[in-house]
């Protein structure tokens, strides 16, 4: 039982890791009908600055951290200022392929700033263990899932209850009535980009004790992320949160009760198979084409 | 005479046979030998990416697998010879049916669903297929990699390096006409017709699921071909050559090229793969920014040219026209 716990406990800390990674791309698919490839380049991009912050200039980790959301939220406003905005006349596959030439740029630029060699980056909270029933949670993990939970929260209670929500969710839905209607359809685009930068370096952060920090840091967080939103479904903002905690748990569970080796192979069978009797995914629905 | 110049059979012909000159040029000295290797894997890898681009630029889908599969001929086709001591020829065919015929299970899969899922649902494959290519030791080698020989044609013509290198280009010869003769025939139409309205072509008895298979049979085909000359003119693998990074590169050879063009796709190939390896690295500074180059190039390309670069030869022409044509005036 304490083992399964345990299991259950960590599925939530990866849970949350590639729940924040998959709402940074829905975010920016619902508001610029893109499907961000280069996500996890960027997330990791920032990682490292958060990286060279606390390392080479010795900053304080949470500053670090702070810094790197910083540097994610300029780095997504440039992203949208010099490339998106001008993509508006581009056919929506070009797009696709477009973040996949910032992903080329990003992962080009970051071995010439930062240096090829594998870096280490501290939890946020060095020591502490928590026992749940047997079982062990570092205070760090805990604060992983909580932390998690409460910049979803906090953006689900935006999206739904406030103004710029309503602006966010009129843009998602309809850009070009939206923009009719007095919503600043540029604004939400740009602040999308930032705020889905800043998901991506909070998952890099969470990302980065488990491992080093290398330039291959997210790419399985953004693989992950990627088929949480396809599980999900891409209508709805909150399908890629729920499908990417349904990843994390199966994942661990297929990995410790299945096969060590074989099972988030095993899982990513699975889901394929489910979307053949569920195309559009847990909560999304058929779209009617009018012709 | 004037219809033979303008039949465009005869251009892969002659493009073929001019490309068939490097090795000869290398041996009189004009160039370096090790340049007839960047060239040969030049020209694989354009056979891969003439599959994606008939998937990706007259059905409209991406493929994020193209790097997976052609792994996985690759592996097969050094098991098939090496290991089990088959002809070359045979495995040759064994190693392209097995990838096309798990692309067509993939396929069914995942072509119900529209746009980006079939994007993501080959990036999930690809993973699966790079894992079994570091776990099943016994097939593949794991970390270590796996090598394979030149190849013996027919059992008799030995095939040096040379040997390869005209191999590869009538093969890539070979795969330029067909697929200019099916996309300018009725599967190429049913494909432009189903990118133009699905519901349209639908109405003209297109089926569309039919199609998208086809297409994407044809793209895992043409990288398992891709494939296994890659591991008999390389002659070797590793699980860290089929990465998504390389999937990415073959989509940015067929953006930046040109999509829908055969020729376009071939130019792409050689300026993401032959132009770092030829030129850049003789300068030091692009040398490290060969990958940021193509990236910027991808994004400039998208924006300011949709159509690819390989336009730019007919729009340099029609400006030299006009040009002329207002100094007669």
């Amino acid at each position: 039982m304490s083992t399964f716990i345990q299991v259950i406990l960590r599925s939530l800390e990866t849970g949350s890791i590639y729940a924040l990674a998959a709402l940074s791309i829905i975010i920016i698919f619902r508001t610029s009908n893109i499907v961000n490839f280069s996500q996890g380049a960027v997330g990791m991009f920032n990682t490292f600055v958060v990286t060279y912050l606390f390392n080479t200039m010795g900053i304080n980790i949470w500053l670090a951290a702070l810094g790197g959301i910083v540097s994610s939220i300029l780095l997504g406003i440039v992203i949208d200022l010099v490339i998106i905005r001008h993509t508006k006349k581009v056919h929506p596959e070009a797009k696709q392929i477009i973040t996949l030439g910032m992903m080329m740029i990003v992962l080009g630029i970051a071995p010439i700033l930062f240096g090829v060699d594998p870096l280490r980056l501290p939890k946020m909270i060095e020591t502490g263990n928590l026992s749940v029933l047997g079982a062990d949670i570092s205070y760090n993990g805990l604060f992983n899932i909580f932390f998690g939970l409460l910049v979803m929260g906090g953006l689900f209670f935006i999206l739904q209850k406030t103004k710029i929500g309503l602006a966010v969710r009129s843009t998602a839905s309809n850009e070009y009535t939206a923009k009719l209607m007095g919503v600043p359809t540029k604004t939400v685009t740009m602040g999308a980009w930032a705020v889905a930068g800043a998901l991506g370096v909070i998952s890099g952060i969470m990302t980065a004790p488990m491992t080093s920090v290398t330039l291959h840091i997210l790419d399985d967080v953004q693989l992950n992320a990627l088929i949480a939103v396809v599980l999900g479904g891409f209508q709805t903002f909150y399908g890629p949160v729920v499908g990417a905690y349904i990843i994390g748990v199966g994942r661990n569970l297929l990995l410790f009760y299945g096969s060590s080796v074989w099972g988030g192979q095993i899982l990513y069978i699975l889901i394929l198979l489910f979307l053949v009797f569920r195309p559009h995914g847990l909560f999304g629905k058929k779209i009617v084409k009018k012709v | 005479m004037k219809k033979l110049i303008k039949n465009p059979h005869l251009h892969f012909i002659f493009l073929g046979l001019l490309l068939m000159i490097v090795p000869k040029l290398a041996e009189m000295g004009l160039f370096k030998v090790s340049y007839v290797t960047t060239l040969g894997g030049t020209f694989i890898l354009a056979i891969a990416a003439l599959g994606l681009n008939i998937l990706l630029g007259f059905s409209g889908l991406v493929s994020l697998g193209t790097a997976g599969f052609m792994g996985l001929a690759a592996y097969l086709s050094a098991y098939f010879t090496v290991d089990l001591g088959l002809s070359f020829e045979l495995s040759l065919i064994l190693a392209v049916v097995i990838p096309t015929i798990v692309g067509i299970l993939v396929g069914l899969v995942s072509l119900k669903i529209e746009g980006i899922y079939l994007a993501i649902a080959t990036l999930a494959v690809s993973e699966i297929l790079r894992k079994t290519f570091e776990e099943f030791d016994f097939f593949t080698g794991g970390f270590s990699g796996k090598t394979a020989s030149y190849p013996t044609l027919l059992g008799t013509y030995e095939l040096d390096r040379a040997g390869m290198y005209y191999f590869v280009v009538a093969v890539l010869i070979i795969v330029m006409l067909i697929t200019y003769n099916m996309m300018n025939g009725r599967l190429g139409r049913a494909l432009n017709a189903m990118r133009g309205s699905e519901a349209a072509s639908q109405a003209m008895g297109v089926n569309l699921l039919n199609h998208r298979l086809i297409a994407f049979a044809l793209a895992t085909m043409y990288a398992s071909i891709a494939g296994v000359l890659y591991v008999h003119f390389i002659k070797y693998s590793y699980p860290s050559i089929w990465t998504l990074k390389l999937s990415l590169d073959f989509l940015a050879m067929i953006v930046i090229g040109g999509l829908r063009s055969i020729y376009g796709t071939l130019l792409g190939a050689f300026i993401v793969f032959a132009v770092p390896d030829l030129f850049l690295k003789q300068i030091p500074f692009f040398s490290e920014m060969s990958y940021v180059l193509n990236g910027v190039l991808i994004i400039l390309v998208i924006i300011f040219y949709p159509n690819g670069l390989i336009n730019m030869f007919a729009d340099i022409k029609r400006l030299f026209n006009k040009l002329s044509k207002g100094e007669g005036k």
